[in-house]
């Protein structure tokens, strides 16, 4: 109870948005990938991530590098192995179906229809094949196929495999109530341990059987058989009956899409699951404040008056001691924090300005604990200008027994603007260094002025020398 | 009797214009005082390495460091009457020496100087002042390898 009204107490609108749009992400994905071979392997994934932090607990360090190990190569895995089927997911399905949309039932292959058909065959000893497709994509597995587009019944499935059609020898696709493709090539089945007495349509039908999750059912026109292979097993159907169940059975699994009662609870349930380990995920990453870290983070000023400038502060840079979880903290960059102080209301001279934790920005989840200083002295002063005189700042060796009798700038003076105490002190604005080791005789150069201190603007900030060099007298 | 009386206003009017005079007469000379006419007046100033026969020898604005010292020379004509300057050296805008000088009438010169080290290196200047602290001249150079 307590912890629950700590976290409503802690907890700020932008945590309940992150809370809320990872939970339904979640629940998208469940949804969107739901039935499929790639969810049941995330699944296992997320379990693997589960007994990692598990064995992180416990301090078993090995088995935590071990799982982790496992379970970074499974993600990547999964995303090689089951390119197509998350394809498929993604492609098959508009905007609205990924964002919102909930799958809409298939139908359902008319059973009864499929099994009349299929003992009626094999009565007649007419051999067929009949794909009825999972979950997953097949359009990687199967080949050759014709398009069809025939509703499903006794009549078309007996025409589709009599002896004289062109088409007879493939296999064909039923999806929903319709023959979808026909005369469709399928994977033969490489296995030894087969009974001699299976040809090419049982290799085939178990070749896609050990490929997909789809059901393939075979007629054998030798043996007058029906035969069902799903899963990578295929077993000899004996009646009617028991094709009706395998169907049903089949269907059941393949249309878990439609929104029946026992869904919506699964949805539910789903949905309320992800908000949970959400809530979850989000605690350890955030909540956690078993982690202490100091970061140096430089000052920066805000609002400073028009007349005024910044002459001088106490620290370029405070030390923020911050809190939260140790994931956190590891993940913080050096720009997500920043101090920013207010100096609009400063004065000409020292100005201590508190580091209130108003003035420190953190990520969300992150704490601060302490800073140091807790305040800043910012000398601030008014802004003057002036006009100086330009002096040359000569360096170097001049040849003996040379001597620069006179120099003179253009102009003589320039005119800076600046803080008021900076400039009281200064009489000149001298020149960026100017060798003479290379002088011989009189003449002229360009020099940038150097302002010092950096803050004073100069106007011009370069000045034309002017130099007569003679011999010097003994 | 009226003539003996006007003659005492008379006597009395006479004194009061003589004493007049004298004082105008008087007064001229203090305010010409006042407008800086017992001043020095500064002819000639420069920085040299060294002084030959009273004058400076190879006046420059760049000295190098090994030449030892430096001279501020300065000349005022005429020197009204004995007073004192001062030649305030700076370096980099920080004040390193003030000296104080005296002039002699009716002309004098006189020079300032200092030893030069390694870190004395950079831009300097020297400020000439009188006694009121009044700015007569600045003269700027810079010591070099």
């Amino acid at each position: 109870m307590d912890f629950l009204l700590h976290f409503f107490q802690a907890v700020k609108w932008q945590d309940l948005l992150d809370i809320a749009l990872n939970s339904y992400i979640l629940f998208r994905l469940y949804v969107l990938f739901r039935g499929t071979s790639a969810f049941r392997v995330l699944v296992g994934v997320a379990i693997f991530w589960i007994f990692n932090k598990l064995a992180l607990s416990l301090g078993l360090v090995v088995t935590s590098w071990v799982i982790q190990g496992i379970t970074l190569v499974a993600a990547v895995i999964i995303v090689v192995i089951f390119r197509n089927e998350i394809r498929s997911v993604l492609q098959a399905k508009n905007l609205r179906s990924i964002l919102w949309g909930f799958p809409q039932s298939a139908e359902q292959a008319p059973a009864e229809a499929i099994a009349d058909a299929l003992f009626e065959m094999a009565h007649s000893r007419t051999g067929a094949l009949l794909i009825l497709p999972g979950k997953e994509d097949l359009s990687e597995v199967v080949h050759s196929g014709i398009p069809w587009q025939g509703l499903v019944s006794r009549e078309m499935i007996m025409t589709i495999f009599w002896r004289d059609n062109p088409v007879h020898d493939g296999a064909a696709v039923v999806r929903g109530r319709r023959i979808d493709e026909v005369g469709v090539i399928l994977p033969l089945s490489h296995r030894d341990d087969l009974p001699s007495f299976y040809g090419t349509r049982h290799r085939a039908a178990l070749g896609l059987a050990e490929r997909s999750d789809a059901l393939v059912l075979a007629v054998s026109e030798e043996r007058g058989t029906v035969s069902a292979a799903r899963n990578s097993q295929m077993h000899e159907v004996k009646s009617k009956q028991d094709l009706l169940e395998i169907l049903e059975k089949h269907a059941g699994a393949t249309t878990a899409w439609g929104r029946t009662k026992r869904d919506k609870l699964e949805y539910g349930l789903a949905a309320v699951l992800s908000v949970f380990l959400i809530i979850g995920v989000w605690s350890t990453f955030t909540r956690g404040v078993d982690t202490v870290i100091s970061m140096d983070i430089p000052v920066e000023y805000t609002n400073r008056p028009a007349d005024m400038e910044i002459l001088d502060t106490s620290v370029n840079a405070v030390r923020l001691e911050i809190s939260g979880s140790g994931t956190l903290l590891r993940r913080i960059q050096p720009d997500q924090v920043s101090v920013k102080l207010d100096l609009s209301k400063g004065v000409p001279g020292s100005n201590p300005f508190p580091v209130t934790p108003e003035s420190v920005s953190l990520p969300p989840g992150v704490l601060l604990k302490d800073v140091k200083p807790p305040a800043v002295d910012v000398t601030l002063d008014t802004t003057v200008k002036k006009e100086l005189s330009v002096q040359v700042d000569w360096v170097g060796k001049l040849q003996d027994p040379l001597l620069i009798a006179q120099v003179k700038t253009d102009p003589l003076k320039v005119r800076v603007s600046g803080p008021a105490r900076a400039l009281s002190t200064l009489s000149a604005v001298y020149t960026e260094k100017v060798s003479v080791d290379q002088i011989s005789r009189s003449g002229t150069l360009s020099a940038r002025l150097v302002p010092s201190p950096p803050s004073l603007k100069l106007s011009p900030d370069k000045v034309t020398i002017e130099y007569i060099v003679k011999e010097r007298t003994p | 009797m009226n003539y003996k009386k006007y003659r005492f206003f008379l006597a009395l009017l006479g004194i009061s214009i003589l004493l007049c005079g004298k004082g105008f007469a008087q007064e001229s000379p203090s305010s010409s005082s006042a407008s800086g006419a017992e001043k020095p007046t500064l002819v000639q100033a420069a920085m040299c390495a060294s002084l030959k026969e009273g004058s400076p020898c190879n006046p420059g604005a760049v000295f190098p460091v090994s030449q030892g010292k430096v001279l501020c020379f300065s000349s005022f004509d005429p020197v009204p009457r004995k007073t004192s300057i001062f030649h305030s050296w700076f370096h980099r805008d920080v004040l390193i020496t003030r000296q104080k000088l005296t002039l002699n009438s009716p002309r004098w010169s006189t020079y300032s100087t200092i030893q030069l080290r390694e870190s004395d290196k950079g831009p300097w200047r020297v400020e000439i002042t009188d006694q009121d602290a009044r700015l007569l001249e600045v003269l700027r150079f810079s010591i070099t390898d």
